[in-house]
């Protein structure tokens, strides 16, 4: 690793003036993407300006329609929450899924959608559920927030400040984790709303996350699994490496869709 | 790893070809790219920063044109070395055909990675090139419109 400064922020105010004064500065949240890129001298900021002190990030509420979780929230947190095991029972098995113990108790909600890595689970979850996500300067819905793989509409010094999810009917999620990093070869996230259903599919699409509309329209006229599954999946916009072609991938979202469907009962 | 695709430029085919052997042009294209400077004839010194999530490397290397059939056909091929990060090297066969007042421009890239970026980035390699591909195509598109509408 690069010889780098580390400031710990007290306040939103503060975390941004400090991103201002720096000469190529980041923010931290868990560090579970960041610290090993940077030990791997993949990425070398002159400046870390550490989010883990922020009071406003934390905490987890619901208002009976929404459930508001801070983008400092830890993925262990989210899974062990009474309040999000009740609102949205889907959100918290995704979040006791991510990863490994470590990157568990460590890695934030914050930190997984700002990086919006192509295989992550939660922007699954934040799109399919057409989240809101609110920043130290506006509020962003999930639409218009992930633009492609590893962007986001965040500007450079815009940090995240919570999550809104509203909360559905039903939901599912289902992934194929890969067996050695345990991100999603293909994860599908299945959500019936108030505006009918809505399907998500992450670590398949070369764009990253994405709505697949035709599952959508075939929930919506039958909410089964075996109407999720049989959808024709088009291989063509989807990732091919060393793991699975797109092929596979395309077979993995019309199974692990079925599986979603299957789990939001 | 070979990616292909075409992209109708707005423009004849003797202004994109032109355009691919402008260096400022090509500068303006190259993801990333702060300096392409001309060395020798269709040879060029280029830095170019690589951004993708977390990873931001940069890179030094060499740029250079070859097998060029005017106004028909070129390979634009690159090499570098980003430190510690490893190496990159790859190129483009770029073919263009008259279609109407517009230039039908296919493309075929071919990429190789090695070192640690390979190792870090090896699941994503594949879009990243696709997704820096597209970028220089579309901005050249764009250029070549400013420069038909100037």
């Amino acid at each position: 690793m690069y010889e780098t400064k580390y400031h710990k922020a007290g306040s939103l105010d503060n975390a941004t003036s400090l991103m201002g004064s720096a000469d190529d500065g980041k923010y931290l949240g868990g560090g579970m993407t960041l610290i090993p890129t940077m030990k791997q001298r993949l990425a070398a900021p002159s400046d870390l300006v550490d989010l883990g002190g922020i009071a406003d990030l934390q905490g987890i509420s619901t208002d009976g329609s929404t459930l508001t979780i801070g983008a400092g929230v830890t993925h262990a947190e989210v899974a062990g929450s009474s309040d999000v095991q009740g609102a949205i029972p889907a959100l918290a098995a995704l979040a006791s899924h991510i990863g490994d113990p470590h990157v568990r108790n460590c890695g934030t909600l914050g930190g997984s959608i700002a990086n919006n890595d192509p295989a992550a689970d939660y922007p699954a979850a934040v799109l399919a559920l057409g989240a809101t996500i609110k920043t130290n300067s506006r509020e962003i819905t999930a639409g218009d927030f992930f633009n492609g793989m590893f962007e986001t509409s965040l500007s450079d010094d815009e940090i995240i400040v919570s999550v809104s999810f509203p909360i559905p009917e039903k939901a599912g999620y289902a992934k194929f984790p890969n067996p050695a990093s345990r991100y999603a070869m293909a994860g599908v996230f299945a959500a019936s709303t108030s505006d009918g259903p809505r399907v998500a599919v992450t670590g398949a699409g070369q764009d990253g996350v994405y709505r697949e509309d035709a599952m959508e329209a075939a929930l919506s006229a039958d909410w089964s699994p075996a109407a999720a599954s049989g959808v024709d999946v088009s291989a063509d916009d989807l990732m091919s490496d060393i793991h699975g072609t797109s092929d596979y991938r395309a077979n993995l979202v019309k199974v692990m869709a079925g599986r979603a469907v299957e789990a939001a009962g | 790893m070979d990616i292909g695709g075409e992209y109708l430029v707005p423009a004849s085919r003797e202004i994109v070809w032109e355009m691919l052997n402008d260096p400022e042009v090509l500068a303006q294209c190259i993801p990333g790219c702060e300096e392409l400077e001309a060395t020798a004839e269709d040879e060029f010194t280029a830095k170019v920063v690589l951004k993708i999530g977390p990873v931001k490397a940069k890179f030094s290397g060499v740029v250079t044109l070859s097998d060029k059939v005017h106004p028909e056909s070129y390979r634009l091929s690159g090499e570098g070395k980003g430190g510690i990060a490893g190496f990159a090297k790859g190129g483009a066969n770029i073919r263009l055909e008259e279609s109407g007042s517009d230039t039908k421009l296919t493309y075929e890239v071919d990429v190789q990675v090695g070192g640690k970026i390979a190792q870090l980035g090896s699941r994503l390699i594949a879009s990243t090139s696709k997704k820096l591909a597209s970028k220089f195509f579309i901005t050249f598109c764009e250029v070549a419109q400013t420069r038909v509408s100037a």
